[in-house]
């Protein structure tokens, strides 16, 4: 066996010195999925690695501990204190800004207010360069502050102008360069002011149950382990009800954001794999097609089938490999040109370097694509009868390959499969993308037999371009499965993204419900409600308030089972992920059905009850009657579920996923939160109003918070399509490659063709109708198919409403038709170009 | 027709073929190639094919090659019964027993001359493939010329380079099919003189299919073949005697 295989490779390496003829697109197709695949997983590797080497600043600290509605009581800083050798005190809190000059020109934004420690690692940019401590300081009886560019240019600001928060003045001593510990939030409704701890005291807006997030930044003492530290601290305050951080979970949020986002755009890019898996099966099969004499000969000097086998087998191989090294080293060196790029967007540094595991999972793709792709081909040569080199071939005999190249090929794909679906994040979503693919390629493979079926029995027209295209469809060796598989799912991925993309755009920004709000009020103090609501309803344009009482809690135990020791579904994760608002009602909500259970009496005065979301309760199998218990300000709450409660999130309206019986919140400090539906012309009206009768509350509006999501949507979409355009490109290179193998054929049609009188004109209309007929059909079929991909996923994945797009979906369907055209028309100029005569002579 | 082989026993002939029918199945039905075909060749016996195009010619050298399976009849060759020998046995068999040369060469184009003579003794698994390949390729008088790719060599010249090939197993039988049919009278003439120059010294059975009759009648024995049955055999006339000599 191993001299055969010696053997085997000394002749393939004898026939691999013509060169790489014929095995451009081969390359091609398998160096760009690679590349794609490879240059995703180094990426993202990179963010990751990012992370963790800037787990320090991006945390502020080695510990942080996180309370909300409260400050550390002082036995709690003295413990801290104690078990630190460096702590940093930060509060940050959304509130209004005013110019002082303008005070009719406010804005929300991020306050975060901080201590003359901060920060403990990286450091703080301003522009113009000055400390944080001066920049921050009291002088001259105003307090300093740094800000975003954005809001000084927002409210008509410069450097050294005033601007009112609550009830301190500010001086703007400069604007925010860097800030070393802002990446761990991917979402933001306003931009950042930067203001000293010491100013937020003045402000009046620390009032009780105000959504304030204090955060405590420590360097663990010399010679403490965190794990030590954290058991000493859980066994000192097990109630503090504080959220710990640690250098591992530095990021969580952004951690989550770049695993789901590389695993999708991983897929995308096996997806470009797949369609150049076409154009390698269709590169070996004209390469062994180009071999038959050679197969022949060599069986006709005693070479076995398997022996010949080999030789191909390592000759494609040898070539997958030289491709694969290709598209690593292409994907391997997109981190070190992405990655200042995406250090700037994303507020962290994100370093070059090689990322072994994504670049040898890349490569695992590219081995498994050439097998599962090229052993079809590579098996029908084995059994090339060597009788072929006594007679002219008319077309090569086609066989099916032999049942062990079946199992075979079906191993290779069902590892390409196997890697895809364990090799990312999250398996389920990654086997319904891979089946969804293979399914597509199928219905391609499908749909191409029938549009040549379809041509063989169409009655023959009468116009004879439009007969030679009609034939060329399904005469013997032509093109329309290639083209029609390959260009087809990348264009159903353009069009199913297309459409997602859309749907997602639509119900953010585009389709805002009719009745939905157009603020949100939030840290409305309890003796303000009455004014509140009244300066509200008598504002013009006002139609409705809806208002309710808010804290936050976290959910600490199910039953008395840690969420910690629980298998938790994905869908509900954030429910569990951080502190939830809660609220208290005597009645049920207007936009909520109770679907088990029963509410409470008005009157109720029992134990504590909550309603609960539906999903989370149908995911955990809760029913009424189970408990949870809640962390809230620090003390342990354990309650009954009374109902499940279904949420119809979308709807914008004040909604909470758990929500008390009356008797146990009333007495904890609490704020409410208000929406309010107004006429559009006069929202800057009501903002004024509020904010200038209550400087503590803060004015959401729901348009810009919608924006600002937007605004990150559109940032991975774009990340999204130019992935899939790599899908796009694969399959225009196998589209190159159909119509370069047909070349030599086309040549001798239109040589012929001109013999018999025809125009150079009618040849190359036929031709075009013959392209144009593939490309309107593959782009009819993707696009069916399309819209069904993303109609499953808006609906099932996404649980939301589908609408269709015609505009997006148009516009990829001609673009897939032109492309084929075009290149059509290149090949087929070339072909017209060809004199005659010499061909004919040769003949 | 008289049969030669009653005074040559089985063993000592090199094809022996008996009743053989070949038939193509295709969409009109089947096609009769051969229709019956008794023959028998010793070893060392030179013979010829002749016959109109579409006479079965071809057909039958490939069934002596083992590259085509009969549809009735029993073949054996150099005392090997063909009957139920896979695709794979049948290629050792060609391997370590025959030599084809084609009308068109059929050179291996990524390979030089010297590696294309090698390739059957590198299927055998000889040690010394890279020398004797040299030494039949000196022989047929391109030792200066074996790094040459088939490109770089002219049509006799390849044709050279395949009569190497084929000589350079030893094959017990060689087959030729019209190896003159791509090459001009005088190159044609010097390929022919060198391949029974080559036979000669080997003692080779050859088996040759030509429309030529002046190189058919080089060839000791002469059958002509039409529509799938030998109508003249020369042994049956004059070569009976030189026939059953050169058997014993």
């Amino acid at each position: 066996m191993r001299g055969s295989l010696m053997l085997a490779a000394r002749l393939a390496r004898r026939e691999l010195r013509g060169g790489l003829k014929g095995f451009r697109i081969f390359l091609g197709c398998i160096a760009l999925g690679v590349a794609a695949i490879a240059a995703v997983g180094s990426i993202s590797s990179s963010m990751l690695s990012g992370l963790e080497k800037n787990g320090r600043v991006l945390l502020g600290g080695e510990v942080e501990l996180r309370l909300i509605h409260r400050a550390a009581t002082a036995e709690e800083l003295a413990w801290m204190e104690e078990h630190s050798s460096e702590i940093s005190t930060t509060a940050e809190m959304r509130a209004m800004a005013r110019s002082s000059a303008n005070p009719d020109d406010r804005r929300l934004v991020e306050m975060k207010a901080v201590d003359d420690a901060y920060p403990l690692y990286g450091s703080f940019g301003i522009e113009p360069e000055i400390g944080i401590t001066e920049a921050l300081a009291k002088d001259g009886g105003l307090w300093g502050a740094v800000a975003d560019e954005s809001l000084l240019s927002n409210l008509g600001m410069e450097i050294g102008d005033e601007l009112q928060v609550g009830d301190v003045r500010y001086r703007i001593r400069g604007t925010v360069g860097y800030e070393p510990d802002r990446a761990t939030r991917i979402f933001t409704l306003g931009p950042r002011l930067l203001v000293s701890r010491a100013s937020l005291a003045e402000s009046g807006l620390e009032q009780p149950g105000s959504l304030i997030y204090y955060h405590y930044r420590m360097t663990l003492p010399e010679g403490v382990g965190y794990d030590a530290w954290k058991a000493e601290l859980e066994a000192d305050h097990p109630r503090a009800g504080w959220r710990l951080r640690d250098l591992d979970t530095a990021a969580p949020g952004i951690e989550r954001f770049v695993e789901r986002v590389s695993l999708f755009m991983t897929l995308v890019g096996l997806t470009a794999l797949l369609v150049g898996g076409v154009g390698v099966a269709n590169a070996v099969r004209s390469y062994l097609d180009s071999k038959t004499a050679t197969i022949a000969t060599l069986k006709c000097l005693g070479a076995p089938g398997r022996l010949v086998f080999q030789v191909y087998l390592l000759q494609v191989l040898a070539l997958s490999l030289l491709g694969i090294a290709a598209g690593l080293v292409l994907g391997g060196i997109t981190p070190s040109l992405a990655g200042p790029l995406l250090s700037q967007q994303l507020n962290f540094t994100i370093t070059g370097g090689l990322h072994l595991q994504p670049l040898a999972l890349a490569a695992l793709f590219g081995v498994l694509t050439t097998l599962a792709f090229g052993l079809w081909p590579l098996a029908r040569a084995q059994g090339l009868p060597a009788a072929t080199l006594f007679r002219d071939l008319v077309a090569p005999a086609r066989s099916r390959p032999p049942n062990w190249a079946l199992v075979a090929i079906a191993a290779a794909g069902g590892a390409l499969i196997a890697t895809a679906v364990l090799g990312t994040s999250d398996s389920l979503f990654a086997l319904g993308f891979v089946g969804g693919a293979i399914a597509a390629l199928l219905a391609f493979r499908l749909a191409a037999l029938g549009v040549t079926d379809l041509a063989r029995r169409l009655p023959r027209p009468r116009h004879p371009g439009l007969r030679l295209a009609v034939a060329n469809l399904h005469r013997p060796g032509n093109p329309t499965g290639s083209v029609v598989m390959s260009l087809g799912l990348g264009v159903t991925v353009l069009v199913a993204i297309a459409l997602i993309q859309g749907n997602l755009n639509r119900q953010v920004v585009e389709e805002m419900p009719r009745d939905a709000p157009g603020f949100y009020f939030i840290d409305i103090q309890p003796e303000q409600i009455e004014a509140f609501d009244a300066l509200v309803l008598e504002t013009e344009g006002v139609s409705k308030l809806d208002r309710v009482p808010m804290l936050r809690g976290r959910i600490v135990a199910v039953n008395g089972v840690s969420p910690g020791d629980m298998e938790i579904p994905s869908e509900i994760g954030w429910v569990f992920r951080g502190d939830r608002g809660l609220t208290w009602a005597e009645t049920p909500p207007d936009n909520g059905e109770i679907v088990e259970g029963a509410w409470w009496p008005a009157d109720y005065g029992g134990p504590p009850l909550v309603s609960l979301d539906a999903e989370v309760g149908e995911l955990l199998d809760l029913h009424p009657g189970d408990r949870l218990t809640i962390n809230i300000l620090g003390r342990d709450v354990e309650v009954e579920i009374a109902n499940l409660r279904e949420i119809e999130w979308g709807d914008l309206q004040i909604n909470f996923v758990m929500i008390f019986s009356p008797g146990l919140l009333e007495a904890a400090p609490q704020t409410h939160i208000a929406t309010v539906q107004i006429a559009p012309d006069k929202e800057t009206l009501l903002e004024r109003r509020v904010t200038d009768a209550f400087p503590n509350i803060s004015a959401i509006r729901v348009k810009e918070a919608l924006e600002s999501f937007a605004q990150v949507l559109r940032s991975i979409s774009v990340a999204v399509t130019a992935t899939a355009g790599v899908t796009v490109i694969s399959g225009v290179l196998v589209l190159a490659g159909a119509i370069a193998a047909g070349h030599h054929r086309r040549i001798y049609d239109s040589v012929v063709l001109k013999v018999l009188g025809a125009t150079r004109a009618r040849i190359g209309a036929a031709f075009l109708m013959e392209y144009g007929l593939i490309g309107a059909i593959t782009a009819i079929i993707a696009t069916i198919i399309g819209c069904i991909a993303g109609y499953i996923v808006v609906t099932e994945v996404m649980e939301s409403d589908f609408a269709f797009m015609a505009g997006p979906v148009l516009v990829t369907a001609l673009g897939a038709t032109a492309i084929t055209l075009a290149f059509g028309f290149l090949g087929t100029w070339r072909a017209l170009a060809q004199k005659a005569a010499p061909l004919l002579r040769n003949e | 027709m008289p049969d030669v082989t009653q005074t040559t026993s089985q063993e000592e002939l090199m094809i022996s073929l008996q009743d053989l029918r070949l038939t193509y199945a295709n969409a009109a039905g089947g096609v009769e190639v051969l229709r019956g075909i008794d023959l028998s060749v010793a070893a060392g016996e030179t013979l010829s094919i002749v016959g109109p195009s579409g006479s079965g010619k071809s057909s039958m050298l490939m069934i002596v090659a083992g590259l085509e399976q009969a549809s009735g009849g029993a073949v054996r060759i150099a005392g090997r019964d063909f009957g139920g020998l896979s695709e794979d046995a049948l290629a050792e068999f060609r391997r370590d027993n025959i030599g084809i040369v084609f009308q068109n060469f059929h050179l291996i184009p990524t390979m030089t001359a010297l590696e294309n003579v090698a390739v059957p003794l590198e299927f055998a698994g000889r040690d010394d493939a890279f020398g004797r390949a040299e030494e039949v390729l000196t022989q047929v008088g391109l030792g200066h010329r074996t790094d040459h790719y088939p490109g770089q060599l002219s049509g006799g010249e390849q044709q050279r380079v395949a009569l190497a090939r084929a000589f350079a197993v030893r094959p017990k039988l060689l087959l030729a099919d019209e190896p003159t049919g791509n090459l001009d009278g005088e190159t044609g003439g010097k390929v022919i003189d060198l391949l029974f120059d080559l036979q000669r010294d080997a003692d080779t059975t050859l088996l040759l299919i030509t429309h030529d009759p002046a190189l058919a009648e080089r060839c000791a024995r002469q059958i002509k073949l039409v529509d799938g049955h030998i109508v003249d055999d020369s042994a049956a006339v004059n070569g009976r005697t030189e026939a059953t000599a050169a058997a014993t």
